[in-house]
């Protein structure tokens, strides 16, 4: 059925087939296939986002009985293209006394680091736009360049709030960031790769064989790191409306706003893809019986399952303080993680 | 206005921050100019008046009975507690005596609108404190109750329902039945708020040992009300000196023990379900008559002198001064309401604290600008 | 040991309140679609304030006596009394009502003794202008049209104590002077709602 495995396969060779004959070297085909690539996962993050912040308005909705957007399309569904139209057209202000450059660099920054991370997840079999041998490793260096632009943000507004916003992130970011990769790192000893290609066929068809159940420790501990990386609430310090107005982000306005909104919503996809790659077994099927449906069906499924996970706790928890947050990240997720590490270690040489 | 925060050099580290009059958690226009040293407040000075009204002045030029409808606008959250203050410092005034059904009536009322004020507040305190959900039950929850006044009285929000001598009007035929299912589900409700936030552990994280208000200086700043019964003091005006027909009914006040964010909460948690208590017992003993209203001369005069009545309002005690020339208007009314009072207890409680525990003890104090201002 | 079981009694906490959250995610929501669904408003709902006039003859019932717009406490009425030379009839020559200022308090409806003025269950009002706000005669008795009341002669009738009681009253009210009926606050109020 709709594997793209083997057509995009396919279509790579007779199109390489095609410019031999022609005479064309085969550097412009690569390079053709990765603007095709680019342009892809630009559209799959758009539609993600899409969706993603019109199911995010549903769930809050409905979790507060509510009806949440109605009125655009069936249910709502083109309420975010609208929203977006809007902010398009909104007037791009300019603090007078902010940094110029800074300050117009920081959501491209932003939105950028959070398109890189998408190159390397695999979202289905053989749909993947770079199997790096280091992807999880490019993930984890990719995904930490989010503080320098929310910093960025923060410090060019020239505005405290900003700024208390700009270095409540960078304090955040950094210390989660440590007891993530330790997560990550269970689940790459027991794969014995850094490839996500090669994570996800080490965990094989069988759902209890998936590292969710040998990493459980590393999965809670990424999954937590997680959320505070992607800046959701009850860790969404940064932009903590009832204390910092709109933290990092408060001076921004149209589509540079639009560019932060948008990279927080494709980060949580991010995360959230991750976590299915390394923990839950990716594209595959829980059963071997159940792959006549399409592996990035799969994918999707999982990921957004993730997704409204977080989207929940958001809709349930109060926000932490500044301090609990970093005595939380120190003091309980990185024990565990080092903790867990060390199991992982005695499991992979007793039982590997 | 003079002020400490201004005209002194500030140090290297430190900053001011203005909060408010226009920011998310001041609820309304409260402007806090904080001197921070990175998260820490070092200084705070609240600046109050930006909704002020004159209603005092006001109620010089108006009759007794034209100057109800601004005691609606003077706590717009509670109002009926606002109506029955005014009222029952001019009965005093007047020595006037209420049919007892009306009183009855006038206790529902407040009590449900003690519910609904302290709705408001838990909706606004957890979403101070980032949990946005609780804001959107209670208001569920609170439109019950509003559906319940407009169905008596016609309006949603200023009832102007309370008048002096009685009440306007009687209830409708359905409001017992639609009022009795209310309170049952409300109950199963307020489990539902503590399933969310009591015992969470970022909650008590965010609430325990933050903002402790000890008894003396609350007792000095003149603090009233869950602000000062979270302290550990049992002060309630309905039990102190009971006005209208509270002496007729069995409820507990509760009270905190440490003075903390926490206690606080937990004691408005306790009035949801002392109030559903007091709201059943007045339904059962609602006495039948056909007198809502004290009889009363065309034109009100009461006598010349002058008056000081207190009721407990869902946010502390509110109280009126009234001083009569026997005209048809007074010749002075001061109010004193809880609120002003009760963000006096801000300042001194949380110098030290981070920005996070000023947003959280100021919900939890239940501040309403408009009645701070008047 | 205290920690252990502190972790753990705090993340049974957590999961209790995803489950309370979860639990409202089936049920069905309260929201009303507005402009599609309307809810029905209280016969008592204090709204926008309208003149009625009789259903028979089609006449304003107001008689201009100036209560309302004495006993207004924000001073949103203005009533003009006219006289007419022939018939002795009163009749408001001018009424208007400021509905950038009006509380809806209901003191008018309170003190009108002839069934003249209502506060209606009608909220949407909004205009672009700030002036078309102010409702004249014509505004106020077309808004009125259509506004059932009961009006209180035939409350009367079937009343009997109260018949008798109110027939000493309504000549007494008839013949009073605008002057004094403007003090006529809050006359009978039990009578009027039960």
């Amino acid at each position: 059925m709709l594997e793209f495995d083997g057509l995009l396969l396919n279509i790579y060779n007779s199109l390489s087939l095609w410019f031999e004959s022609l005479g064309v070297p085969l550097i412009w085909l690569d390079l053709l296939v990765m603007v095709f690539a680019g342009a892809v996962i630009l559209g799959v993050i758009a539609v993600s986002v899409l969706f993603l912040v019109w199911w995010e308005r549903k769930v809050s909705a409905h979790i507060q009985d509510r009806l949440g957007p109605m009125r655009t399309g069936k249910h709502g569904v083109l309420q975010t293209l609208a929203d977006g139209i809007k902010l398009l057209q909104k007037e791009d202000i300019v603090p007078r006394v902010a940094d110029k450059k800074v300050y117009f660099w920081a959501p491209v920054v932003c939105f950028v680091t959070a398109y890189m991370a998408y190159i390397v997840i695999p979202f289905g079999k053989g749909l993947i736009a770079r199997d790096l041998n280091i992807g999880i490793f490019y993930i984890v260096a990719i995904t930490s360049f989010t503080i320098i632009s929310l910093l960025m943000a923060g410090w060019a507004s020239n505005n405290k709030y900003a700024l208390l916003g700009g270095m409540r992130s960078a304090a955040q970011i950094v210390s989660y960031e440590v007891p993530l990769t330790l997560a990550v790192i269970g689940a790459v000893m027991l794969a014995g790769s850094l490839s996500m290609v090669d994570i996800v066929k080490a965990q094989g068809p069988y759902f209890w064989r998936w590292y969710w159940l040998p990493q459980i420790l590393g999965f809670g501990i990424y999954f937590v790191a997680a959320t505070a990386e992607a800046n959701r609430t009850p860790f969404d310090l940064p932009e903590a409306e009832q204390e910092l107005v709109a933290g990092f982000n408060v001076e921004y306005s149209g589509m540079k706003f639009a560019m932060f909104f948008l990279a927080e919503f494709a980060n949580m996809f991010t995360v959230s893809a991750i976590a299915t790659t390394l923990f839950l077994g990716g594209w595959q099927p829980p059963l071997p019986g159940l792959s006549f449906i399409p592996s990035w069906i799969w994918f999707f499924g999982k990921t957004l399952f993730l997704v409204f996970v977080i989207m929940w706790f958001r809709w349930t928890y109060p926000r932490l303080r500044v301090d609990q947050l970093m005595g939380f990240a120190w003091k309980f997720l990185l024990p565990l993680a080092f903790a867990n590490l060390f199991l992982t270690g005695l499991g992979v040489y007793f039982f590997g | 206005m003079e002020s400490a925060t201004y005209g002194k050099k500030l140090r290297e580290e430190e900053f001011l921050i203005n909060m408010g009059p226009q920011h998310p958690s001041t609820h309304g226009v409260l402007r806090l100019v904080l001197k921070m040293e990175g998260e820490f407040i070092r200084e705070l000075t609240p600046h109050v008046g930006y909704l002020h009204r004159s209603i005092e002045k006001i109620a010089e030029n108006r009759t007794y009975n034209q100057f109800m409808p601004f005691t609606d606008r003077i706590d717009y959250c509670a109002s009926m507690p606002s109506n029955l203050a005014f009222a029952v410092a001019v009965e005093k005034l007047a020595e006037m005596e209420v049919p007892e059904r009306a009183e009855y009536l006038r206790v529902i009322m407040v009590e449900l609108n003690r519910i609904a004020s302290h709705l408001i507040w838990l909706g606004t305190m957890s979403l101070d404190l980032g949990a946005v959900t609780p804001f959107l039950y209670a208001f569920r929850e609170r439109e019950w109750i509003l559906d319940l006044f407009e169905m008596t009285c016609g309006q949603r929000l200023t009832y102007h329902y309370i008048r002096v001598g009685g009440v306007s009007r009687d209830i409708p035929p359905e409001f017992e039945k639609s009022c009795r299912a209310f309170i049952k589900s409300f109950r199963k409700k307020v489990d539902d708020y503590e399933a969310i936030l009591t015992e969470n552990p970022i909650f008590l994280s965010r609430t325990k040992g933050i903002g402790i208000l000890p008894l003396d200086l609350a007792k000095d700043l003149g603090a009233s009300g869950p602000t000062i019964r979270g302290s550990n003091y049992e002060w309630d005006i309905r039990k102190v000196e009971p006005y209208s027909v509270y002496n007729k009914f069995d409820f507990k006040i509760p009270t905190g023990k440490n003075g903390d964010v926490w206690d606080r909460y937990m004691v408005r948690i306790e009035e949801f379900r002392q109030s559903c208590n007091i709201v059943e017992q007045a339904l059962d003993g609602l006495p039948e008559s056909d007198t809502i209203r004290a009889k009363m001369k065309a034109v009100f005069r009461p006598p010349a002198g002058e008056v000081f009545s207190r009721i407990e309002a869902p946010r502390g005690e509110m109280g009126y001064y009234i001083v009569s020339a026997g005209d048809k208007k007074p010749y002075r009314v001061k109010i004193r309401t809880a609120s002003y009072n009760n963000l006096q207890c801000l300042g001194p409680i949380s110098i030290g604290l981070k920005i996070a525990d000023l947003v959280a003890i100021f919900g939890s104090l239940d501040v309403i600008l408009p009645e701070v201002d008047r | 040991m205290g920690i252990a079981t502190a972790t753990i009694k705090g993340f049974w906490n957590l999961i209790l309140g995803l489950f309370t959250t979860g639990k409202y995610l089936p049920r069905k929501s309260v929201t009303l679609q507005y402009p599609d669904e309307r809810w029905n408003m209280p016969e008592r709902s204090r709204g926008v304030v309208v003149l009625l006039s009789d259903p028979q003859t089609g006449e304003l019932n107001c008689n201009a006596c100036q209560v309302c717009m004495k006993q207004c406490p924000v001073h949103a009425i203005n009533v003009d009394q006219i006289k007419d030379p022939e018939t002795k009839k009163r009749y408001p020559g001018n009424f208007t009502i400021d509905n950038t200022i009006c509380c809806f308090c209901g003191i008018c409806e309170e003190v009108c003794n002839f069934d003249a003025i209502k506060l209606t269950g009608k909220y949407e009002f909004s205009v672009f202008n700030k002036e078309e706000l102010i409702y004249n005669k014509e505004k106020l008795q077309e808004l009125g049209r259509d506004v059932k009341y009961t009006p209180r002669k035939k409350k009367k009738a079937s009343d009997e104590d109260e018949k008798t009681e109110k027939k000493e009253a309504k000549p007494a009210e008839e013949k009073s002077e605008t002057k004094t009926a403007g003090e006529k606050t809050e006359s009978n109020p039990e009578e009027k709602d039960s």
